[in-house]
C-alpha cells in the first residue's frame, strides 16, 4: 500500500498496474508479498525504505542477499510448464497494431472477476463493451510457418470456456469461433462442447481467418468456408487463441539436466513411459512433457512423485521428524468453560474499519470469557506463542479466535491448542475480517457491532463445545489392483516398487487387456515389446501376487482395512488390503453397421494392425482402402470422443502406405483429433497422399454391397457432389467402449459416468481418486485415452494409493457423524443417503441401529439433517451448540435458552 | 436524400465484402462496388458508364504504384481516371466526383474512408 513504485502487472497479461510490493494472484502461495527486485527503489537505487519503516510486523529485511545452495537430492522433477509464442507469430492477426486484437491470455484476465475489469469485457482501445467477438483457433499451433507443427491441445477447449464466460456475463454478445477440426478429445469434453454451443448459441465456423483488417476502429475477418464460399464480417474485437510454447528456457533446462528434447524442444519421452527423460532419476511432468490441460497434469504430477517414490523406496521415513504433543488435560476440558477471546487486527486490515479495542472489552462482558486481549497479528509465529502461553497461564479450556477464515487459519490455532495439551476441538473462530471490515469497509461503525455480535455468537458455541476424539485406524500395508491389462500392471508395478504387497486381480486368463490387442504404439513402435516388458517385470516382481481367472465378487470394509471376496476356479477367497486401485480397463466398440460382421473386407483398426503385422499378402489387389472415423463414438451408440481413434487411424493409414505405396487410402472424418505432437503424423499422412473427407453427421457415408465388393458413398463438402469409392478394404475406427463397470461400482458404492466410464472425485483436483476414500482409478476404466496417459495415470493411481499404505495410520477427521443408538430406530435413511458408504445398519442385540464409520466419514452432514429422531450429531456442529449460537444472534442473554 | 456511390476495386483491395460492411453500418445502403481482377482492366466508358446508371460519385480503389499485383495495373487505372476527370469537367460537373484512391493489400478500412470522402463530395456537389 505503501510502495510508490508502480509496475506494471504481468500476471494480469500487462492489462494492469501494480506495485513493486505486490501478491502475484489473489491464490498465489506462499499467500505473502514480495518485492519485486528489478523495480524496488531501495534495491535498485538505495532510496525509499517506505515498505520496511511502515512494517508492523517488522517483515522485510533489505540486507538478504541471493544465496547459492547445494541440495543432496535423489530424483529431480521437470515441470517448468510451457512458454509464449512469440508475439511475431501474432502480428500477421494485427496483434500489437490494432489494440482489439488480444490474446487468449489477455482476455481471460479481461474476464476474470478479480482481473483489471472485474470481469467486464471491454476492448482496450475504447473500452466499450464489444457486440461481436471472433476467436481464431491454431494461432501459433499446427502451424509449420512459425515452427509449431503440433498441436497445442487445449486451445479449442479453453476458446469454448472463454467464449461461455463472455456470453455468461454478457447474453447478448454474438461470438463466432474459428476453427479447422474441434479437438475436445479429453473426458466429458465433446458433451461440454456440445453443451456451450447449444445454451450459449456460440457460432462455430470451420474455416482458417488468413489475416485481421481494421476498418474504422473494428475488426474486418474474411474467410472461406468447405463449400468454397467467401465470407467476411465485421468484429468488435478478436481473441487470438494462442497455443502452448516450449518454455523459452527448454534448452537451457536440458543442458544443465543433460535431458534430451524434441524436434519442438518439449521433453523426450515415450508412449511406455511418458514421465520418464532420456536420464535416469530425472523426471517429467506437465506441458514441458507435451501441451496438455490441467487434468492430464496433475494425473502426471501424481505419476512423477510415485517415480521418484520407486527410486527412493528404501530412503522412506529416514529423513522424516516427528512432531509429539503434550497429553491432553482431560481435567481442565471438563471444567465450567473458561473462554479466552483473542482479537486480532490484522494490522489494518481489520483495525482499519473496526474498532478492535471495543471488540475485546465488549468480549469481557460475555459469560464464562475469563480472558480478552487484542494481538497485532494473531497468526505470526511470536503471537501464537503468546497465545500459547496465555492459554497455559489462565487455565483456558476454550478458546476464541476473532479474526479471518477458519478455512484458512483454523488448522494454525488447532496446532497451538494441542501444543498446550488442549483438545483442537475446542477453538471456535469469528471471522471479523472478511464478514465485518471488508464487507463494511464504508461503516466502521455498523462493522464494530457486527463483530460484537460474531464473537458472542461463537462464545455462545465455544461454552458448548465438546473436546472430540482424534482417532486413526490401522492400515493394512497392501494394495488390491483390478485389471491386470497396461493400466494394471503400471500401476502394481509402482506400489510394488515403492515397498508395498500387491495382489492383481486379472478375470482373464492372462495379462495384458487391450495392450495385447494393440500392435503398435502410437509412434509405431511395437507394442508386443512394452507388453514383454510389463509382464515379466510383473512376474518378476516379489510383492507382486497375480491372481488370474478371478473375479472380485465383494469389497467391504473403508481406506485403510478393506476386505474382498474374490472367485477363482469356482472357490471364493478372501483378501486383506488397505486401498483399491480400479484398472478394469474398457473394450474395442463392436458395430453393428457398415457391413461388419458381414463382410470380410469390413474390419476394425485394431483387427488390421493384427492382419498387418502377419503380414501384408491381404492387401494384395487391395488399391483402394477406406477408413471411417467415429463409428459408435460421438453420437452413434455412444456419446463421448474416444481420443485416440483419429491418431490410430492415421497411424495405421501411414503403415499400409509403407506396405503399398501405390495403394489409396481414404479417411472419412468428422474432425481430425490428432492433439499434440500426433498432429506430426497427420501432416506426414497427407503427404504420402492419405486422402482426408469430411462428413457431417446429417450425411454419413454410406456402406454399399457393389457385386462381391463394397463401395463407401460419400459426400465430399468440397467438390459438392456424392462419390462412390469401391473398397477393397474397409477400416472402422470403431472406439473405445466401457467395460462392464455397473456391478463393480455398485460394489464399491463408486459412481459411473452417464458414459458408463468410472467418475473421478474431482476431474482436476483428484483425477485418479473416486469419492470412496481408499479406492483409485486409472485406465481405460476412467475414460478412453493412449497407452502414454494410461501409463501416467497409473503411476498417478500408484502413488496416491500409497499415501495410506506409507502412513501405516489414517487420520479420520474429527468432524465426522455420531449416532446415538438410544434414539436410532434403526430406518436406514441414513445408510441410503450416504454418498460415501460412510454409515451402515448393524444389529446391536435384537434392533436395527445405525452406526458411523469413522475411517469413510467426509462429515457432510446430510446423515444428521435426514434423521428422522435426530439421532445423529455432528462433530464441533451440535444442534445445543449450533442453536446456542442462534440465541446469541438473537441477543439472548448470550446464549443462555430463554 | 441519400447519395448513390459507385466503386471499383481489384481483387487484392477490400478484402472484407460489401455486404459485411453495410451489416456493421460502416458504408450507406446506396453504396455499391464492383470487385474486377485488377483495376488496370477497368476503361474510362465503365466509370463514365456508372454516371449514367445514376451513381452521384464513383471511385476506384487499386493497389498502391509500387505494389500492385500485376505491376501497374492501379498506375493504369490511375490515368484513365484522370481521363474521366477531365470529361466530366467537360460536361460541367465537378471533377472530383470521379477518383482514384491507392489501398494497402487486402486492406478495407481506406475503402471506407474512400466511400466516406466521396459521398461528401457528393453531397457538397449536390447542394
Amino acid at each position: 500500500m505503501y510502495c510508490p513504485k508502480v509496475v506494471v502487472d504481468t500476471y494480469n497479461e500487462r492489462l494492469d498496474i501494480t506495485s513493486a510490493t505486490h501478491i502475484d494472484y489473489a491464490q498465489a502461495i506462499p499467500a505473502s508479498y514480495y518485492i519485486d527486485a528489478k523495480e524496488c527503489l531501495r534495491l535498485n537505487y538505495e532510496t525509499c525504505n517506505l515498505c520496511a519503516q511502515t512494517c508492523t510486523a517488522k517483515a522485510i529485511d533489505f540486507s538478504q542477499k541471493p544465496k547459492k545452495l547445494k541440495l543432496d537430492v535423489g530424483a529431480v522433477v521437470l515441470t517448468p510448464g510451457f512458454g509464449k509464442v512469440d508475439d511475431s507469430v501474432l502480428e500477421k492477426f494485427g496483434y500489437g497494431k490494432y489494440p482489439d486484437v488480444v490474446t487468449s491470455y489477455e482476455f481471460e484476465r479481461l474476464t476474470c472477476a478479480s482481473g483489471p475489469t472485474e470481469g467486464h469485457v471491454v476492448r482496450l482501445s475504447d473500452h466499450r463493451e464489444p457486440k461481436k467477438i471472433a476467436f481464431l483457433q491454431c494461432v501459433g499451433s499446427r502451424d509449420e510457418t512459425c515452427g509449431n507443427g503440433y498441436c497445442s491441445t487445449v486451445c479449442c477447449m479453453y476458446a469454448l470456456k472463454e467464449a461461455s464466460v463472455a456470453k455468461e456475463h454478457d447474453p447478448d454478445l454474438d461470438v463466432t469461433i474459428f476453427f479447422m477440426d474441434v479437438r475436445t478429445q479429453g473426458k466429458g469434453f465433446d458433451e461440454a462442447r456440445k453443451r456451450a454451443v447449444e445454451k450459449y448459441g456460440i457460432n462455430v465456423v470451420r474455416a482458417r481467418v488468413p489475416r485481421v483488417d481494421e476498418i474504422d476502429g473494428r475488426l474486418g475477418l474474411t474467410w472461406v468456408t468447405d463449400d468454397g464460399k467467401s465470407h467476411s464480417g465485421i468484429f468488435d474485437m478478436v481473441v487470438l487463441s494462442v497455443g502452448l510454447d516450449a518454455p523459452e528456457d527448454a534448452q537451457k533446462i536440458a543442458d544443465i539436466a543433460k535431458i534430451e528434447l524434441n524436434n519442438y524442444e518439449f521433453c523426450q519421452t515415450t508412449p511406455g513411459q511418458p514421465l520418464a527423460t532420456s536420464r535416469d532419476g530425472i523426471y517429467v511432468a506437465g506441458a514441458f512433457q507435451g501441451p496438455k490441460d490441467i487434468p492430464e497434469s496433475v494425473t502426471q504430477a501424481s505419476g512423477v512423485a510415485a517415480m521418484a517414490s520407486e527410486l527412493l523406496a528404501e530412503g522412506r521415513n529416514t529423513r522424516t521428524v516427528t512432531l509429539t504433543y503434550p497429553d491432553e488435560d482431560t481435567a481442565l476440558e471438563a471444567e465450567e468453560p473458561r473462554i479466552g477471546v483473542f482479537v486480532c487486527h490484522c494490522g489494518v486490515n481489520i483495525a482499519g474499519t473496526v474498532d478492535v479495542k471495543a471488540v475485546r472489552d465488549y468480549a469481557g462482558t460475555l459469560p464464562n470469557v475469563v480472558l480478552y486481549e487484542d494481538t497485532l497479528y494473531s497468526c505470526s509465529q511470536d503471537a501464537l506463542k503468546t497465545i500459547a502461553g496465555k492459554i497455559k497461564e489462565n487455565r483456558l479450556n476454550r478458546v476464541v479466535i476473532a479474526a479471518c477464515s477458519p478455512r484458512t487459519h483454523e488448522p494454525l490455532f488447532q496446532e497451538t491448542l494441542r501444543s498446550v495439551g488442549l483438545n483442537p476441538a475446542l477453538i471456535e473462530m469469528a471471522n471479523i475480517r472478511d464478514q465485518c471490515a471488508w464487507v463494511h469497509a464504508q461503516e466502521p461503525e455498523a462493522a464494530t457491532e457486527k463483530s460484537k455480535d460474531l464473537v458472542r455468537m461463537a462464545a455462545a458455541k465455544a461454552r458448548l463445545l465438546e473436546p472430540l476424539e482424534q482417532p486413526t485406524v490401522d492400515v493394512t500395508p497392501s494394495a488390491l489392483v483390478i485389471g491386470g491389462g497396461a493400466s494394471g500392471m503400471g500401476a502394481a508395478l509402482s506400489i510394488a516398487e515403492q515397498g508395498y504387497k500387491c495382489v492383481l486381480v486379472e478375470k482373464s486368463d492372462k495379462l495384458g487387456g487391450n495392450l495385447a490387442r494393440l500392435t503398435w504404439t502410437m509412434d509405431g513402435q511395437d507394442a508386443a515389446k512394452v507388453l514383454k516388458d510389463l509382464t515379466s517385470r510383473v512376474k518378476k516382481n516379489k510383492n507382486i501376487e497375480v491372481l488370474l481367472e478371478t473375479e472380485v465378487e465383494a469389497i467391504s470394509g473403508y481406506v485403510g482395512n478393506f476386505s474382498t471376496t474374490v472367485s477363482r476356479e469356482g472357490k471364493t477367497e478372501i483378501i486383506n488390503h488397505g486401498v483399491v486401485v480400479l484398472a478394469t480397463g474398457g473394450k474395442e466398440y463392436k458395430p453393428n453397421t457398415y457391413l461388419y460382421g458381414e463382410n470380410n473386407r469390413v474390419l476394425t483398426q485394431l483387427e488390421l494392425e493384427q492382419k498387418l503385422k502377419r503380414g501384408k499378402s491381404f492387401l494384395k489387389g487391395a488399391n483402394n482402402i477406406v477408413m471411417i472415423q467415429c463409428v459408435g463414438s460421438r453420437g452413434d451408440d455412444m456419446s463421448h470422443c474416444s481420443k485416440l481413434c483419429c491418431t490410430q487411424a492415421v497411424k495405421n493409414a501411414l503403415k499400409l502406405k509403407e506396405a503399398k505405396p501405390d495403394a489409396t487410402v481414404y479417411i472419412l472424418y468428422r474432425d481430425i483429433r490428432t492433439f499434440g505432437f500426433y498432429e506430426d503424423l497427420y501432416r506426414e499422412a497427407r503427404k504420402q497422399g492419405v486422402q482426408f473427407i469430411r462428413y457431417t453427421l446429417d450425411r454419413k457415408p454410406e456402406v454399399l454391397k457393389a457385386g462381391r465388393g463394397i463401395k463407401v458413398r460419400v459426400y465430399d463438402s468440397l467438390i459438392g457432389e456424392d462419390i462412390d469409392i469401391p473398397a477393397n478394404l474397409l477400416v472402422l475406427s470403431t472406439g473405445i467402449a466401457p467395460g462392464e463397470n455397473e456391478a463393480l461400482a455398485k460394489i464399491i458404492k463408486a459412481p459411473l459416468t452417464s458414459d458408463g466410464f468410472f467418475l473421478e472425485a474431482h476431474a482436476k483436483l483428484r483425477p485418479v481418486e473416486v469419492a470412496v476414500d481408499g479406492v483409485y482409478l486409472c485406465g481405460l476404466a476412467h475414460g478412453p485415452k493412449s497407452l502414454e496417459e494410461c501409463m501416467a495415470q497409473a503411476k498417478a493411481a500408484a502413488a496416491k494409493a500409497v499415501i495410506p499404505l506409507a502412513k501405516g495410520r489414517v487420520a479420520v477427521a474429527p468432524i465426522v457423524s455420531r449416532v446415538n443408538q438410544d434414539t436410532c430406530i434403526g430406518c436406514g435413511i441414513c445408510e441410503s443417503l450416504c454418498p460415501f458408504k460412510a454409515i451402515e445398519i448393524v444389529k446391536v442385540g435384537k434392533k436395527r441401529k445405525a452406526q458411523t464409520i469413522t475411517a469413510s466419514c467426509k462429515g457432510c452432514g446430510i446423515c444428521a439433517s435426514h434423521c428422522p429422531t435426530l439421532a445423529i450429531s455432528m462433530g464441533g456442529f451440535t444442534d445445543d451448540a449450533i442453536m446456542a449460537q442462534i440465541h446469541a444472534f438473537a441477543g439472548d442473554n448470550c446464549g443462555e435458552e430463554a | 436524400m441519400s447519395v448513390k456511390i459507385k466503386g471499383f476495386c481489384c481483387n487484392y483491395t477490400a478484402s472484407v465484402g460489401v455486404e459485411a460492411l453495410k451489416e456493421a453500418g460502416l458504408v450507406p445502403e446506396d453504396f455499391d462496388m464492383v470487385r474486377l481482377p485488377c483495376t488496370g482492366r477497368l476503361e474510362v466508358q465503365d466509370l463514365l458508364e456508372a454516371f449514367e446508371k445514376g451513381a452521384d460519385a464513383v471511385f476506384v480503389a487499386g493497389c498502391m504504384i509500387d505494389t500492385c499485383h500485376n505491376m501497374s495495373g492501379s498506375k493504369r487505372a490511375a490515368k484513365r481516371v484522370g481521363y474521366a476527370k477531365k470529361i466530366i469537367q467537360e460536361l460541367g460537373m465537378d471533377q472530383g466526383l470521379v477518383e482514384m484512391f491507392f489501398v494497402g493489400r487486402g486492406e478495407t478500412g481506406p475503402v471506407v474512408e474512400a466511400v466516406r470522402e466521396m459521398v461528401s463530395r457528393a453531397e457538397a456537389a449536390d447542394s
